[in-house]
């Protein structure tokens, strides 16, 4: 073995001494920077998370089913809360279909956010407590890009297709709805899946920016259980909160402090129409928020990721 | 090939690019805060608004140049700043105060520039993928440095030749062993052809052979491309094969910055003296030589200040009846335990630091990095 | 007569070491338990909306609080809500299948086959240290939720005879619920992956067991099932008791009945635990 390595460099050392010395300069002349490096990287990541997840196939299923499992119940509960109910709110249009179509928007988000965001949120605690956030500050990359999509649970997805098929589903009921049908058009559509994208960002924002204040508490145990709680809000229609100065206080908390309530509420407003025909008022302002919104938090967490960083201290262990 | 002139903000380079060292560090200093924790439940709610800090100096203004080149050991007790100052130099922490410039660069201002250019192994921690096999990380690593295709496949062949681990490259990191794991983390450090390497106790934990291969392998590869590494070890035997440069850090301060042979020379006043007596009458008269530190007999180690090695070893043959005997230089780790114990108590004397023994402040800089 | 003594004196022994071991944690707990009231805040809204739709209805008085689901007004949806949380502060076991399972699988099992102690019954002594330790610093957070909740709570607070039965229900629904989990963690001598079978299980136990609405609710032939299981008497049936909804002789037929799953259950654990060590030793562990 020793003998092994003494002699190899003999070898090879020709084939090492010609190559040339990376000069100073080096760093400058390596093509291909941008948005490329950053779509190569991510691919990498896909990959490498399915290769380690059809690792353990046996759990892969498990988990798939227990997600799924939650998702039924959540079914369930709704469809017994309609046996008895019209809609949920009085005049807010959340009739049974309407609301599926919240309910399913909500899976999608949800699963989305728990297969891509919330493993490497988690993860990021884990780097910082750990010191392995070492590596990914010696990377010559963005940072905050890095830690933010190597992890992905794809088990969580199954949620996803759930989700689809539900929008689907109580979508096509409502168009064919002979009192009053939904119409919809591409534009809509289009919107729907935007703004998908806005609440996605807004809840990783939201995320990230949590995890990263675990470089000055150094806590990281509660950041899921309380991260539960907070999304407990975002689960819901927006005008249930509107009444008292309670309900009140947390709808404006929610939608202008931690901006949460608007993820689910506006892609689903638009396209299910609650208050048809058309997109009232409130929807177009709503979703004027939310594009504003989506811009500054995704700043802010940008802004904090950064300060945090400044006092990390790489524990060593 | 379009040459492109240096950025404006490192005009430097420009002006004398080979007096300039590769590394400069300028009295830089880390300080950490850390948070004393009180027993008892009343002590604890307190605690939850009024935090009792406590200071620790893990780097007390440390200056170094380094050129480029050099492979530059630094040797010091756990908790004595050697990490921390890889960890600067990678941009990894920010200093509390100090300025220091790796090739030009601030390394705590982490441009992407810098961060092409050097790379950091630490024994402690892997960097790898662990479920997946090492090929998966070295994949990810050419997409993040933007290793052409090419050049990607010949480093890479030319480090898994070197190091002997074509068969292992699909095995998940996990099933691999300690030796094995560190080889690949050495190829995927060094996919990227940094200039400068940072090793943070890369032999840790590894059995003598696998010791010895890393050693090989880091002996020859910079000779060979002649880059600079600093490294820091535990390991004696690392430094004996590898280092030029010994930079002795303990409590956050540098103690020597030298050749090996210089701290032998320096700290090393005594040899061992190893006789084997034919006949062991007078055994006990040997003391007069110097201190005996074993007694077997017939076998006998003496120490003897290194001035009177050859009076002293002509006056023992002379009376006894020596069948072999052997003079050797004491082993380093005892060179260098010496030379922490002394540096502590110099400072003890001079400041008025809190006294603790070397096992306390081991505790208090494992505190303040967790 | 000494046997018991020192058997006795054995179970104090767990009892207090368990105590001690839980008192380190105590900061976190009580805010925890303050947390967990926070996802209630959606559920009383999204309860309102409900009922205020209902109201809107043609026809209706429009007063939200005539307004029933199945006996439940508002109120009493939301008093039964917080009397969930409550009943599962007694029967969930958090940690209990894993830890279990965990020994089984570890092999620390093997050190209650060597020393006179019985596992189950430790297990049991250091549950109830643990939920002990748990009221005592909980106390504070529910005594104050309740307290703000207090309006809703239409009945005022519950007769001496309800009382008791509720007593009974509490203590009835942490025995059912540590024999449950008790006896999934052991199937772990048959089963490699019962972590994620646990997590099914809690989530079963959630719909179940009336901790995501009240059982009446259900649908026909869903309740006709739920009524078959043990798992009601773990969240619905404690809190049901409270409100006033099980009364006299239907009380102590609930109670007869808790109980005598609690029986049940416990003895398919021992059976379990019997079964398991022969296997076990079997295989030479």
């Amino acid at each position: 073995m020793a003998d092994d390595v003494r002699t190899k460099p003999q070898q090879s050392a020709n084939r090492i001494v010609n190559e040339p010395i990376p000069d100073a300069t080096a760093g400058d002349g390596i093509t291909g920077t941008g948005p490329l490096v950053y779509w190569r990287v991510f691919r990498t990541f896909v990959r490498n998370s399915l290769v380690r997840s059809m690792g353990f196939r046996a759990n892969f299923w498990l988990e798939c089913v227990s997600s799924v499992c939650w998702t039924i119940m959540n079914l369930v509960f709704f469809k017994i809360v309609f046996s008895y109910t019209d809609s949920i709110g009085r005049n807010t249009g959340w009739g049974e279909n309407e609301f599926f179509v919240f309910l399913g928007t909500t899976w999608i988000i949800t699963a989305l956010i728990q297969t891509f965001v919330m493993p490497n949120a988690q993860e990021f605690s884990e780097l910082i407590r750990t010191g392995h956030l070492d590596f990914a500050l010696l990377k010559p990359i963005d940072t905050q890009f890095l830690i933010s999509f190597p992890q992905m649970v794809w088990s969580n997805l199954a949620n996803l297709f759930l989700g689809i098929l539900l929008v689907g589903y109580a979508v096509l009921r409502l168009m064919a709805d002979e009192s009053n049908p939904l119409t919809l058009g591409f534009t809509q559509v289009g919107l729907y899946l935007f703004f998908i994208l806005c609440g996605l960002v807004i809840l990783y924002s939201v995320m990230i920016a949590m995890a990263s204040t675990s470089i000055w508490l150094g806590r990281n145990q509660t950041l899921y259980t309380f991260w539960f709680y907070l999304t407990n809000f975002y689960r819901q229609p927006m005008e249930i909160y509107q009444q008292g100065m309670w309900g009140w206080t947390l709808w404006g908390f929610f939608t202008f402090v931690i901006p949460i309530l608007l993820v689910v509420n506006v892609p689903a407003r638009i396209l299910a129409e609650p208050l048809r025909p058309g997109l009232d008022e409130r929807t177009w302002s709503l979703a004027g928020l939310t594009l504003l919104v989506t811009l500054l938090m995704l700043g802010l967490s940008r802004w904090v990721f950064q300060a945090a960083l400044t006092s990390y201290r790489s524990a060593s262990s | 090939m379009v040459t492109r002139i240096a950025p404006p903000e490192k005009p430097w380079r420009l002006a004398s690019p080979k007096t300039m060292p590769l590394i400069e560090i300028d009295q830089l200093s880390k300080h950490y805060q850390v948070y004393q924790k009180q027993e008892g439940l009343w002590a604890s709610v307190r605690g939850l608004f009024h935090r009792q800090y406590r200071q620790i100096t893990a780097l007390d203004a440390i200056s170094l140049q380094v050129e480029r080149g050099e492979f530059v050991a630094f040797l010091g007790p756990n908790g004595a700043g050697k990490t921390t100052t890889l960890k600067i130099l990678s941009g990894v922490i920010h200093p509390t105060s100090g300025t220091c410039r790796v090739m030009g660069h601030v390394p705590w201002q982490r441009a992407n520039a810098y961060r092409r250019r050097f790379a950091l192994v630490m024994g402690q921690k892997n960097q790898l993928w662990w479920d997946l096999p090492a090929q998966e990380s070295f994949r990810l690593h050419q997409h993040i440095y933007q290793i052409p295709a090419e050049q990607f496949q010949a480093t890479r062949d030319e480090l898994v030749d070197l190091l002997g681990l074509a068969k292992l490259m699909r095995q998940p990191v996990r099933e691999l062993s300690l030796g094995e794991r560190m080889k690949m983390e050495l190829t995927a450090a060094l996919l990227h052809r940094p200039e400068i390497l940072f090793l943070d106790e890369p032999t840790i934990g590894l059995d003598v052979v696998a010791q010895h291969n890393i050693q090989q392998f880091l002996k020859h590869y910079q000779e060979v491309r002649s880059i600079t590494i600093l490294l820091t070890s535990h390991y004696m035997k690392d430094i004996e094969a590898l280092c030029q440069r010994v930079v002795i850090i303990n409590e956050g301060r540098i103690q020597f910055d030298g050749s090996l042979a210089e701290i032998v020379g320096k700290f090393d006043q005594e040899r061992i003296v190893s006789l084997r007596l034919a006949d062991t009458t007078g055994i006990a008269d040997l003391q007069q030589f110097g201190r005996v530190t074993r007694s077997q007999p017939p076998q006998v180690q003496l120490r003897i200040p290194r001035s009177q090695v050859t009076s002293a070893l002509t006056e023992i043959l002379n009376r006894y009846q020596v069948d072999d005997v052997s003079v050797s230089d004491p082993p380093l780790e005892e060179v260098f335990a010496h030379l922490f114990t002394q540096g502590r108590e110099a400072t003890d004397q001079g400041a008025s630091a809190p006294k603790e023994d070397m096992a306390g402040s081991r505790r208090l800089t494992g505190e303040a990095r967790h | 007569m000494t046997v018991w003594r020192s058997r006795v004196r054995l179970w104090w022994a767990i009892f207090r070491v368990s105590v001690e071991e839980r008192l380190v944690y105590r900061g976190d707990f009580a805010f925890g338990t303050l947390m967990r009231f926070l996802p209630m805040l959606t559920q009383i809204f999204l309860w309102w909306a409900i009922f205020d739709a209902m109201a809107a209805r043609p026809g209706e008085t429009s007063d939200v609080n005539a307004i029933r689901i199945k006996g439940y007004n508002l109120h009493d949806m939301i008093a039964y809500m917080l009397l969930v949380m409550l009943a599962r502060a007694f029967s969930s076991m958090p940690g209990l299948t894993s830890g279990i399972a965990g020994s089984i699988q570890k092999g620390e099992i093997k050190k209650f086959l060597i020393q006179p102690v019985d596992m189950l019954g430790s297990l049991l002594i250091q549950r109830i240290a643990h939920k002990l330790v748990y009221y005592l610093i909980a106390i504070g957070p529910f005594a104050l939720v309740f307290f703000l909740c207090r309006s809703f709570f239409d009945a005022g607070f519950p007769a001496p005879d309800q009382l008791f039965g509720l007593v009974l229900a509490l203590v009835g629904s942490f025995l059912l619920g540590f024999a449950m989990e008790a006896c999934l963690g052991l199937v772990a001598f048959w089963l490699l992956e019962v972590t994620s079978l646990a997590f099914i299980f809690m989530l079963l136990t959630f719909f179940l067991s009336g901790h995501m609405f009240p059982l009446d609710l259900m649908p026909a032939p869903l309740d006709r099932l739920i009524g078959m299981l043990p798992f009601q008497y773990l969240a619905y049936f404690p809190s049901a008791v409270a409100l006033g909804k099980v009364t006299g002789e239907d009380l102590v037929w609930g109670l007869v009945i808790q109980y005598l799953w609690v029986i049940g259950c416990w003895v398919l654990c021992r059976w379990l635990w019997v079964r398991g060590l022969v296997r076990y030793g079997g295989y030479g562990g």
